[in-house]
Formats: structure tokens, sequence, C-alpha cells
């Protein structure tokens, strides 16, 4: 129960469906929808008004800080990425009313307590591949600048390097220092969203890596460079040569 | 007897109450005197016999019912005959053996006809109704078994025969006529007789035979001289069985021959070391080439290993050709040279290998291959190009011209990157039309034809635009002159050709300060244009003109100097001044430095063209130089050149921009590709895009995949494509 922030009644249930084994439990609980719980819209409008900046009705920088520090979260920590997704919100940093009084009503949660104890869901949604997905390519669009169309590189290594941190990919880090060292420039939405393709199909060792296989340029350019640089040998990819 | 029965009596006939009896020993009498008439035929006495008793006889025999008797009596007395023939041709000695059992062949042959003769009442009714074998076969069957066959003859003969052609190979003059008689004689015993008896050892022998003369001849002959004897080996061959075999063994024996003097050998032949294929390709060796040809055509995989041989050589030697540092000093060496290779081996090709098809390719797909591992390629056939049009073909017949410029097309048509030849060939065409120096206007409108019927209008529509503005140019001066005419009396004479900007190659437009009296002239020509043409606007390219100067030197020498304009700039500031320093001279015409500096230094340190002096007398341009009019100037010719604007090959630099700017170019028209392709099918997968793609620039140049993969993302950040959201691989076209 403190776990999970449920009811008392709805983890004996949970307990009993699984024998009594607590993983099992956990496993059952969370692939469960959640109730949608009521939530109080004065108690939100306050929540909101709270956190608002001085001079604009949107929830900016001290307010996000200050929000971190009521749910006890790092304002770096990822699960804060997966709250704005809930949100929805447009860029990173400011939170519209619209969006924290949406984000926060779909979580079910209409108080700082309500919310610190969803935390743990949040994270758990990291574990879940579509959710993964959906929050990867989300990330995408809020970290960008607004207007811009690409992602500034530094941003993107920044968003890699916390994402992949959940979702471990050996070559991350291969990936971010190749960026620096040969690309300096912004990274376009294709390249990001089919880098999550590339690090889920394709293994560490690039055995299975298709030369043919419409990878953006700069993942061909990225299998060069570990080939170049002895990462990955290159007996294991005996088309490349041939084919380039 | 009853009345009743008297009259029911019917006529019968009854047969003899006695029996005719056929005298028993007629049968055998009969068969006395045939047997007897047989034997006088064989002994050579069939004069003395009646035809007409002795075919009553045998007639009278299958009559009676006697054909039996007669047929096992034929088979006996036949067999008895031909078995002391075939002791006597047994008993011949040497020579004499084929002698004799030709002699007997021939007896039996006339004593069977006589025979069958005789007997053809019993050939045409006893023999078909009871299935027995004809008379004529007959005969042949027993002298084959009886003869042929007999175990002191069948090996003898085999052997003798074998012997002679062995003979005859060796030089020898053997009885053709004989051999040929001999072998008639197997063929008409049956073609498996013919064929078990003789042809298939004469085959075994034969392949011997020449396996082991062609081993001894490819140890001691050179490739050459080696096909020679094998071709002599294969035509005697050819003639021996036209004049005594039969015909049918004429593959077969040819085959043998191909098999073991040409097959065989054929990898060993061809890499011979000093004369093999290599060597007579070099050395232009038509006659040894076409016996190869011809040789080789006969047997399996032979011209494709000739082929192969001729490619990776031609490859090679081409692939020297174009990396070879001194030949690229010369860009119209080069082309030569390539030229040169391609008359060489069209006639090698013509002449030896009778124009065949398959070698045609090779040739092509081997200067496909060689002449593009060459970046400068394109460059290089452009300034080829210019050459000859510049003064190159001065003089030289129409019908030659065309000559030159089809085997120019050709090499064209090899270039995979057919872009970069348009952008130079633009440069170098603009240069050749501003400085008036083309040898023929025919020849150049003719080249434009022709590559126009191979890539298409698009390819020269600009090329032609610039032709077209020359004309429009020389008309506008005329309209010029004439509404001018009053007030241009003294002014010097300005000729201006109007460039559209669209059909020239670009050009940064560089201004400098003119000398006042073509400054004034400049002004009063754009008015005149600007008051016809309104709403366009006009940049002078000084960088890019010409001017004939009149001076007068120190000693009253007189010329007539022909130089770029900058450099009538620098020369006309020394009508009012003796002296100018290098900073002088830049202020005051504004040329650009670096250009300014190669524009004095044609001026002050050529030999024969220095109509400037400079101090100090270095080949270096410095900041504190000063510049005077050379008066000691000398020149055996009235009219000087002083440094053209002439095409030249590009300086590193220069290759790097005109390359990036080729790259630039490509990009929007692979991209162009992309949309074409994706709006018809509206879905495909990379794989397809790239390969359509690279199929519809084929003919401008080779797409690069990677390239092709840049271009499609940025049609996708760009919204015109998506990736398809199941399957990553396929592109979707957004409407």
């Amino acid at each position: 129960m403190t776990i999970t922030g449920t009811s008392e009644k709805a983890a004996y249930q949970a307990l009993k469906a699984s024998d009594w084994h607590l993983e099992g439990a956990f496993d059952a609980f969370y692939s469960q929808p959640q109730p949608k719980s009521y939530t109080d819209a004065r108690r939100l409008e306050d929540l909101y008004n709270r956190y608002k900046d001085a001079y604009a009705d949107m929830i900016m920088a001290d307010g996000i800080t200050l929000l971190c520090s009521d749910i006890l979260v790092d304002h770096q920590d990822i699960v804060m990425l997966v709250l704005s997704w809930h949100m929805k919100a447009a860029t990173m940093c400011e939170f519209s009313k619209q969006e924290f009084i949406g984000g926060l009503q779909s979580l079910g949660v209409d108080s700082i307590e309500k919310l610190r104890e969803k935390i743990p869901f949040m994270r758990s949604e990291l574990k879940d591949d579509q959710k993964f997905r959906e929050i990867y390519n989300f990330a995408f669009g809020w970290a960008k600048e607004k207007g811009q169309k690409s992602l500034a590189l530094d941003t993107a290594i920044g968003m890699w390097q916390l994402l992949f941190a959940e979702k471990h990919w050996p070559l991350v880090d291969h990936w971010c220092q190749f960026l620096q060292a040969r690309h300096n420039k912004a990274i376009s939405r294709d390249t990001w969203s089919q880098l999550l393709e590339f690090a889920k199909t394709v293994d560490p060792q690039l055995s299975n890596y298709d030369v043919d296989g419409a990878w953006p340029y700069l993942i061909d350019e990225f299998v060069e460079y570990l080939i170049e640089n002895g990462i990955i040998q290159k007996g294991q990819l005996s088309d490349w040569t041939q084919k380039h | 007897m009853n009345s009743s029965n008297q009259k029911k009596r019917n006529f019968q006939i009854e047969a003899f109450k006695h029996k005719v009896v056929v005298d028993p020993k007629y049968a055998d009498k009969t068969w006395k005197i045939l047997e007897h008439a047989i034997t006088e035929i064989y002994n050579h006495n069939a004069s003395g016999l009646s035809f007409e008793e002795l075919y009553r006889n045998a007639y009278n025999m299958v009559l009676h019912k006697f054909g039996e008797k007669l047929y096992s009596g034929l088979v006996g007395t036949m067999t008895l005959h031909l078995q002391e023939m075939a002791k006597t041709i047994e008993a011949a000695q040497g020579n004499l053996f084929l002698e004799e059992l030709n002699r007997k062949w021939n007896d039996h042959n006339k004593a069977l006809q006589m025979i069958r003769d005789i007997l053809m009442y019993m050939d045409r009714t006893f023999i078909p109704s009871n299935r027995k074998t004809p008379v004529h076969e007959l005969g042949l069957n027993l002298w084959r078994d009886n003869v042929i066959h007999s175990s002191k003859i069948q090996t003898r003969l085999l052997d003798t025969l074998l012997e002679l052609i062995q003979k005859e190979r060796t030089g020898e003059i053997i009885n053709r006529g004989l051999m040929r008689n001999i072998i008639k004689m197997l063929m008409d015993l049956g073609s498996s007789v013919y064929q078990e008896d003789f042809e298939k050892h004469f085959l075994e022998v034969s392949a011997d035979f020449y396996r082991a003369e062609s081993q001894d001849f490819i140890e001691c002959c050179d490739c050459g001289d080696y096909l020679k004897k094998a071709e002599r080996r294969l035509n005697e061959e050819i003639e021996r069985v036209s004049l005594y075999l039969d015909s049918k063994s004429e593959t077969k024996i040819t085959n043998v021959v191909e098999k073991e003097m040409i097959a065989s050998h054929m990898l060993r032949l061809v890499h011979m070391d000093n004369s093999g294929l290599v060597n007579m390709l070099i050395d232009d060796k038509y006659e040894d080439l076409g016996r190869m040809y011809n040789l080789f055509r006969r047997v399996p995989n032979g011209l494709p290993t000739i082929r192969d041989v001729m490619t990776s050589h031609l490859r090679e030697t081409g692939k020297q050709l174009v990396t070879d540092a001194e030949k690229l000093k010369d860009p119209v060496e080069f082309v030569q040279c390539l030229l040169n290779e391609k008359d060489k081996y069209d006639k090698i090709i013509n002449l030896a290998f009778s124009n065949d098809k398959t070698f045609q390719n090779a040739l092509n797909s081997s200067f496909e291959y060689f002449i593009n591992l060459n970046p400068r390629s394109p460059e290089f056939i452009s300034l080829f190009v210019d050459e000859k049009l510049r003064k190159g073909l001065k003089g030289v017949s129409e019908e030659d011209v065309e000559t030159i410029l089809d085997k120019v097309m050709m090499l064209f048509r090899y270039l995979q990157e057919k872009d970069v030849f348009e952008k130079y060939y633009k440069q170098h065409l603009a240069k050749r039309l501003l400085s008036g120096k083309t040898v023929s206007d025919d020849a150049e409108r003719s080249l434009i034809v022709k590559l126009k019927t191979e890539c298409g209008y698009q390819f020269t529509s600009k090329l032609e635009g610039m032709f077209t503005d020359m004309k429009t140019s020389q008309d506008t001066m005329q309209g010029f002159y004439a509404a001018y005419a009053a007030e241009l009396g003294d002014s010097p004479t300005l000729v201006v050709q109007v460039l559209t900007t669209g059909s020239w190659p670009t050009q940064p437009s560089i201004t400098c300060n003119l000398p006042a009296e073509m400054s004034a002239l400049c002004e009063k020509f754009r008015s005149y244009y600007l008051g016809t043409h309104t709403g366009r606007r006009l940049s002078w390219q000084t960088n890019m003109g010409t001017a004939d100067l009149k001076a007068i030197f120190g000693k009253g020498q007189k010329h007539e100097l022909n130089v770029s304009t900058y450099q009538m700039c620098v020369l006309m500031l020394f009508n009012s001044a003796d002296r100018l320093s290098y900073k002088e001279i830049e202020q005051a015409t504004e040329i650009p430095s670096s250009d300014l500096r190669r524009c004095l230094q044609s001026l002050a340190c050529v030999k024969g063209k220095n109509v400037l002096r400079k101090e100090p007398m270095s080949k270096d341009i410095g900041e504190e130089d000063a510049f005077f009019v050379n008066d000691k100037f000398t020149s055996k010719f009235y009219k000087v050149k002083i440094g053209t604007v002439v095409a030249q090959k590009e300086s590193e630099p220069e290759k790097q921009e005109t390359r990036q700017r080729v790259e630039e170019d490509r990009k929007p028209q692979i991209e162009a590709a992309i949309v074409r392709i994706m709006k018809s099918r509206r879905v495909l997968d990379h794989n397809n895009i790239i390969a359509e793609v690279t199929k519809q620039l084929q003919s401008r140049f080779l797409a690069n995949p990677g390239e092709i993969k840049k271009r499609i993302e940025s049609l996708i950040e760009r919204d015109f494509l998506e990736r398809d959201s199941s399957d990553r691989r396929l592109y979707r076209y957004l409407a």
C-alpha cells in the first residue's frame, strides 16, 4: 500500500489474486487500468495557483522547482518527463494551466500527497514498451525550441542519456560521442524516432544490422564510425563494404 | 438304283486318280545346276551361263515349294566361296593385303548382283513371305561375317587402315583411292560396321596422336606458330574426310582435334609469355588473332576465354593510361590516347574478330570502367573538344570533322558523370564564343546537335541560348551604331556581347575602372540598350573582355596589341604617366589584386610580350614594384597578342569549386526524381526507390545511394514523404 498508494481493499484483492506473491501482485495491479478517481476542481485550481508564475498565467521555472521539491523529486529526474507527457505539455520548463490541470486530472490526483503517491506508478510506465515509445517520441517535440523543426544537439544528447538510462542501450555513449565528433548539427524528428527502433531491433554487436534497412543516413554513419574505431568488428557486417 | 437318284447326279471334278509325283530328285538336280552356276560366277566364268535358264530353274524351285532348299543352299554355297576368298586375302603379304581385299570385294559384289538377278523370283516372293533376309543384304552380311570379321582379317584390316592414316599424317603419300574403296565397303556393310570396325578406333587413335603432338608443339612453339599448326591439322582432317571417309565422321574427328589441340591447351596458349593473346593485341597481329578467334570459337568456352583476357588487359592498360601522371599534364594528349586506344581495338575487332558483338560489348564496358576511374575525364574531354574547335580542326574537311566529333561522342557516352562534362563544356564554349576563337560555327553546331540527340533537349537548351545571344548581340551592335553614327565618329570602336544570365556559366560580376573614353561609350550603350529593353539589368563583365590597342613605342615602333580588358585599363594609364607603382595602378583601376598581379605579370614578365618594364626585374609582383612602358619593346609581328582568355585545365581549388557546384546541382535533381516517382507510386519501399531514382538519373550522372537517402530524409523533414507506421522501410507520398 505504501508503494502503490492504493486502498487496503485493492491491495488485499491483488495479493489474493496472485496467491499472496508480492511480485505477482504488483504486476497484476499495475497492468490494470487505473480507476478514475474523483478529483476536486477547486483543489486543482488551488494547486495551480500555488505554482503559477507571478507575471504570466503559466507555471514557469520557479513554479516547477517548487513543484519538484514538493513531490520530493529532482527536477532532472525522468519522472518529470513522464509527468509532462501526461500533461501533454507543449514544451519543457513550462506548463499552461490547461496542461497542468488536465494532466493531474488524467492521473486522478488533486493534491501534492496524491501526486507523490503516483510517482512509482509513473516510473513503472517507463517499463512498458508501448508507453516508453510514446514518451520517447513525445520527448522530441517537448524538448525542442518553440518554432524550431529540429532538436538542438546538446539537448538531444541530454535527453538520450536520460531515456536510455531507463531502457538500457549499450551503445548510447558511443552514439553521443559520435554525434559530437562528427555531426554537430540539430537532430531531425525522423532520426530521433528511428534511433529508438534501431536500439530496439539491432543488437549491440550489430550482427543483424541490414545495410539496406532504410535507416537514416546518420545511423549508417554511426555504424561506419563504430567499425572505423574498432568498437564493432568488421567481420560481423560482411555486406557492408561491398554495398558502400 | 432309284430313278430319282439318277436325276440328281451332280457334275463333279475329281482329283487325279493317281498322284502327279514330282521327281524327288528334281529339287536336288535343279539346285545342283544353280550351285554350279554360282561357283562359275565366282570363278569369273559367267559368260558361259544362260541367264534365262538359271532364272527358270530358280523360279521352278520356288514354285514347287523348294524355296527353303534354294535359300539354304544359297547361304551354304556363298559361305563356302567367301571362306575361300578370305583365305586368299589372308595370304596376301604386306601392302597387297588391302588390294586383295578390295579386289575380292569387287568380285563378290559383281557375283552378288548376278546371283540376285537369277534369284529375283525368290527375292520377291519366298523371301518376304518367310521373312528371310533379301539376297543382296544376305550377300553383304555373309561377306561381313566370313571375311571382314574373320579372325585373321578383322584386326589386320583395322591396323592397316590406321597405319596408313598415320603415315599420311606424318607426311607420306598413300593410296587414297584404295582407302576410299575400302572405307566405302565398310559403309556399305552398314553404319554399325563402319563405326565399330573402323570409326570408333580411328577416333581413339587420332585422339592419342593429337594429344601427343599437341604436347610436343606446345613445348616448343610460340602461340602463333602453334595455332598455325593446329589450323593445318584441322584442315587436313577435313580434307581426309572428304577424300575417303564417311562425311558423318567430319564433326567427330574435328571435335577430336579441337579438344586435343585447342581446348586442352587453351589457357596455356592464351597466357603464353611473349607470344600469347596479350602480346598479339599489343602488336596488332591481326592474322594471328583472327586465327585464334576462328579456332577458339569451335570449342566450348573458347571465345569467352579470349574475351575475358582481352577485357582484363584492356582494363589494366586503360587504368594505367588514366592514372599516368605524365599524360594527365596534357588533357588533349590524354584524350587523344583514349581515342587511339579505341581505334586500335575497333580495328582488331573488325579485322580479327569478325565484328563479334560480344567483343564490342566487352570493349565498351572496359572503356566505361576505366574512363570513369579518373574523375577529371569529363573536364579533359571538354578541353579536347575545345582545342579542336579552337584550332585543331582548322582546314580539316567537313567529313573528317564529323568523324572526329563522332569519336568524341563515343567517349562522351562512356562518361558516368555527364553533368560534370556539361558544366565544363559550357565554360569552355563561353570562352570560345566570347573570344571569337572558334574554327567553325558549323562544327560547333554539329556537336550541339549530337549532344542533343544523345541527352535530350534539356542538356543543350542553354548551350543553344549562348549561340542565340551571340547572334542577337551582333544585331544589337548594328542597331547601336546606326542610331549613334554621328556621335561616335571619333570614339574607339565598341563591341558588346549581351549575355543572358541563365544560359552562360555563372561569373561573379566584378567591375573595374575603365578608361574615360571607354566608360563614356559604355554608358551610351547602356542607355541605348535599356531604352529598347526596359526592365532588364546590365552588368559589365570586365574580366571577360578583350581590347585592341594601337601603340607607339620609344623608337617609333608601331604595334597593335591584342589584350584583355584588364590589361587595357592598365596600359591606358600610361598615356598620362611615365611611372606607376603597383599601388597606384591598383587604386586607379580597382582590379582585384590576384587578377591584377596576373595581369601585370603577363604585361611585364613574359619574353616577347613585355610591353611594360618592371623594377625590380623579378618574376613576382611586389607591392612596391614600379612599372614603366618598355620603350625598347620589339616584336617581329605588327599584331601582338598578349594574354588571352584561353580555356585551361583547372587548378586544384578551381576543380574543388566546380565539383562542389556540380554536387549542389545534383541535389534538386535527385529530389525532383524522388518526388516524381513517389507521386506516381504513392507507396514504395526503400530499395526500390533507390533503384528507380538511380535509373532515372542514369543518363546524367551516377546517383550515390547515400545521397539519395539524405534527400529522402530531407523530404521527410519537409513533409513531402513519411515513413509507414508499421513498416519502417516503406515510404508514403504526402499529397
